[in-house]
């Protein structure tokens, strides 16, 4: 399918490269020095999650547990309950649009709508060139400048429908902003 | 000379950046580059000035005059003819008492002082020089030539109490802290700001990180812990960056590490950052995740002063409580007690959100009224419309008519009134937002962020935000609103935290202020056909 390229199928074991294992030791190592000898596996997941395109794979969280002395049951455990983080292969951009009261009272539901029909997909799923994935959030912090979202680290503000193809165009040829 | 030791502020915070501010900035170094008046203008990078609708804003002082709606484009303007000509480029000018106005506290009378805000929008944040040239590390100072137990006293007298929800006596806490025995203690700071609304921490954050790491080092000194962590919402970015800048250069100058300024006190601040998920706010499950764990909640008793952070005892504040330390400590509890109302010492930063003409954030002495935050500082209603309803307090609040717009908000108005203050939320939504499809939306959010540790909240926000949905698709069954008290009944009564606990809030008091609302989805409900057979 076309989408292989893009996307890595969910568990399919890749083995580690002497890279990869060089690249997870580091970090994980100069995440322990700046925490005085304990490390935070939430900085350590994000690092991953930009390097590894928006997911963690299964066989590096094994061997950051292996990294950090923990079971890989527990570091998967950490993962899978907070909505940043993901174990499910995920598009290039991920798109966190946010449902909260002050965005729904200024137009979070018509931003929802348009942003489902420009995309194609439902909340939760990848579109088909595995551009983006469009997720529902909860408040971002940003409520001064409501309806708001925010894709990948970037966040956009006092959001019109009629932004909405822009601010898409803008990701997809590529970058920041 | 006219143009001698002139300095633009530009602000440069999330909201700001959105807008565009590092474009303009960028333009008017540039150009002052070009004008060669790089010798007599400075550009001065500051926090949030708290204008949210004024795309970017640029203040020349000492003109004393703000620019609005800035685009690159204007900067060409305001150089040649501000600077170079002293004329005002009037087309772009804007109230400045709107900045005023919205971050002093003079509307009734009670103070013109800003203790939490005091430096944001006014300094360079990033500029350890200039936090310091604002009084920045004298409090630190001061209780580093005190006892211990003299600094908790100072905050024990001015009736401090926590701004993350709960109204708890900061003074009471870290005396808790205190008189443990152990050998190691911790100190956190609660920036995981997630009640939805909310944004008054981030802007404290990157307006004034010093004040943050001042505070945590004080609660440090006088609870006897060594090491500080602060958890700050994954999203902040510009947070976080401030606040690492800001340890860092403390360390750098004595005021953290080791030695503290020569005293032999150590303390160290470490930066956490947070996952996505409300409940971690919550103090246990917070500490939780520090542990590196999933963020559930624990037990309680033992409270986190007993046994915190890795069992440790533990100070866990929020962002604007630690904000109110250094002055308090400055000039003392009895000035801080003379803002704000006999229960509720000081001010609150609320952050005006929804359909208001003015969003941003306004600290105001305890006690100011809804209508003098919505009318005098948030500038009314969108579009000169009716408030349909006004949540306070966050999703997690109370649903309020404008029968409530002259209560005095303080830790006191819940008791007194129904009113809610929390984390000082307040959401205006007009008469065109119909309110249960609202309330199905913080129904979600409630089922949403549910940890699902506890059984009462994980089923009972699901059949709550189940019910909720039947109102809106008017498929109601007749014994619903019933079935919906109960329900929020045992929320309340049974569920494990704070979480569950405060869910109904927004429900019930919605139910008490709206009930119209309510009956009218239940008598034009019509139940499917498949229900019904059922009962
Ligand atoms: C579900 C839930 C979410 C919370 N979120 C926050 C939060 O985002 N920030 C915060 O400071 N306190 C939050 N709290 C309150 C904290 O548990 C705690 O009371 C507070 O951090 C104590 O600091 P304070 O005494 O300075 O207010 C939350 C509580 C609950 C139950
Ligand atoms: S009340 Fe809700 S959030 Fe709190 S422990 Fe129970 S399930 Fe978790
Ligand atoms: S409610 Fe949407 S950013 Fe806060
Ligand atoms: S006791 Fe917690 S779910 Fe049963």
């Amino acid at each position: 399918m076309e989408l292989d390229n893009v996307t890595r199928p969910a568990g399919q074991a890749q083995p580690l490269s002497d890279e990869d294992k060089r690249f997870l030791g580091e970090l994980v190592e100069t995440n322990r020095t700046e925490h005085h000898g304990r490390v935070s596996y939430m900085d350590i997941m994000f690092e991953l999650e930009h390097h590894y395109g928006n997911s963690l794979p299964g066989e590096v969280l094994g061997e950051v547990a292996r990294l950090v002395g923990a079971p890989a049951s527990q570091l998967n455990g950490f993962v899978t309950f907070y909505t940043m983080l993901s174990t499910e292969p995920r598009g290039q951009h991920v798109i966190r649009v946010c449902t909260s009261g002050p965005c729904h009272v200024t137009g979070a539901p018509s931003i929802v709508s348009e942003l489902k029909r420009l995309l194609g997909v439902e909340l939760g799923e990848t579109t088909s060139d595995g551009m983006f994935t469009l997720e529902a959030s909860s408040c971002l912090g940003i409520c001064g400048v409501s309806p708001a979202l925010m894709i990948d680290d970037d966040a956009y503000g006092n959001l019109t429908s009629g932004d909405l193809p822009r601010i898409l165009a803008a990701k997809r040829v590529g970058g920041a902003q | 000379m006219k143009l001698f030791s002139t300095q633009i502020v530009v602000p440069v915070d999330s909201n700001s950046v959105l807008q565009g501010a590092l474009e303009v900035k960028h333009v008017l170094e540039e150009m002052i580059g070009t004008y060669n008046l790089g010798s007599q203008v400075s550009v001065v990078e500051t926090g949030a000035l708290g204008i949210y609708d004024q795309g970017v804003v640029l203040a020349v002082f000492p003109d004393d005059v703000y620019y609005g709606g800035v685009k690159p484009v204007d900067v060409q303007e305001i150089v040649t003819e501000h600077l170079l000509k002293g004329r005002v480029v009037s087309r772009l000018v804007i109230d400045r008492n709107l900045s005023n106005r919205r971050l002093v506290e003079k509307e009734t009378g009670k103070s013109q002082q800003k203790i939490v805000l005091r430096n944001a929008g006014l300094i360079d944040p990033q500029s350890i020089d200039e936090y310091i040239a604002r009084d920045g590390y004298g409090a630190l100072a001061k209780a580093l030539a005190m006892q211990p137990g003299e600094v908790i006293q100072i905050l024990t007298d001015s009736k401090l109490q926590g701004r993350g929800g709960a109204g708890f006596p900061t003074g009471l806490k870290w005396g808790m802290v205190a008189k443990e025995q152990s050998d190691e203690k911790y100190i956190v700071c609660n920036a995981d700001e997630g009640e939805p609304g909310t944004f008054k921490d981030r802007l404290i954050l990157e307006g004034d990180p010093h004040s943050i790491v001042e505070a945590m080092t004080i609660a440090g000194y006088a609870t006897g812990a060594h090491v500080g962590i602060a958890y700050v919402r994954g999203e902040y970015f510009m947070s976080i960056a401030r606040l690492k800048k800001a340890i860092k250069d403390a360390t750098e100058y004595g005021l953290l590490g080791k030695d503290v300024l020569g005293t032999g006190f150590q303390f160290d601040i470490e930066v956490y950052r947070g996952g996505g998920a409300y409940v971690c706010g919550e103090e246990f499950a917070l500490l939780e995740s520090i542990e590196n764990r999933r963020g559930e909640p624990r037990n309680k008793p033992p409270f986190p002063p007993q046994q915190g952070l890795f069992g440790k005892p533990t100070v866990v504040n929020n962002v604007e409580t630690f904000a109110n330390v250094p002055p308090i400590l400055l000039n003392g509890s009895d000035w801080f007690k003379s803002f704000g109302t006999p229960s509720s010492a000081g001010t609150k930063v609320f952050s005006l959100s929804g359909d208001i003409v003015n969003r941003g954030i306004v600290e105001a002495p305890l006690g100011v009224t809804l209508r003098e935050l919505i009318y005098d500082f948030g500038g009314g209603v969108k579009g000169g419309k009716h408030i349909g309803f006004i949540q306070t307090g966050g999703s997690a609040g109370t649903v309020l008519t404008d029968k409530f717009l002259d209560v005095p908000l303080d830790f006191a108005s819940m008791k007194t009134n129904n009113v809610s203050i929390g984390s000082g939320v307040i959401l205006v939504a007009s008469e065109d937002v119909p309110l249960l499809p609202f309330l199905a939306e913080v129904a979600h959010f409630f089922w949403h962020e549910s940890c699902g540790k506890c059984t009462p909240c994980r089923e009972g926000t699901l059949q709550v935000k189940t019910i909720m949905d039947t109102l809106v698709n008017r498929t109601a069954d007749p014994a619903s609103l019933q079935r919906l008290g109960k329900l929020l009944n045992t929320l309340n009564d049974t569920s494990f935290c704070g979480l569950g606990q405060a869910a109904p809030l927004a429900f019930e008091s919605a139910l008490r202020n709206f009930p119209e609302a309510f009956d009218r989805a239940l008598a034009e409900s019509h139940v499917p056909e498949a229900c019904q057979e059922e009962g």
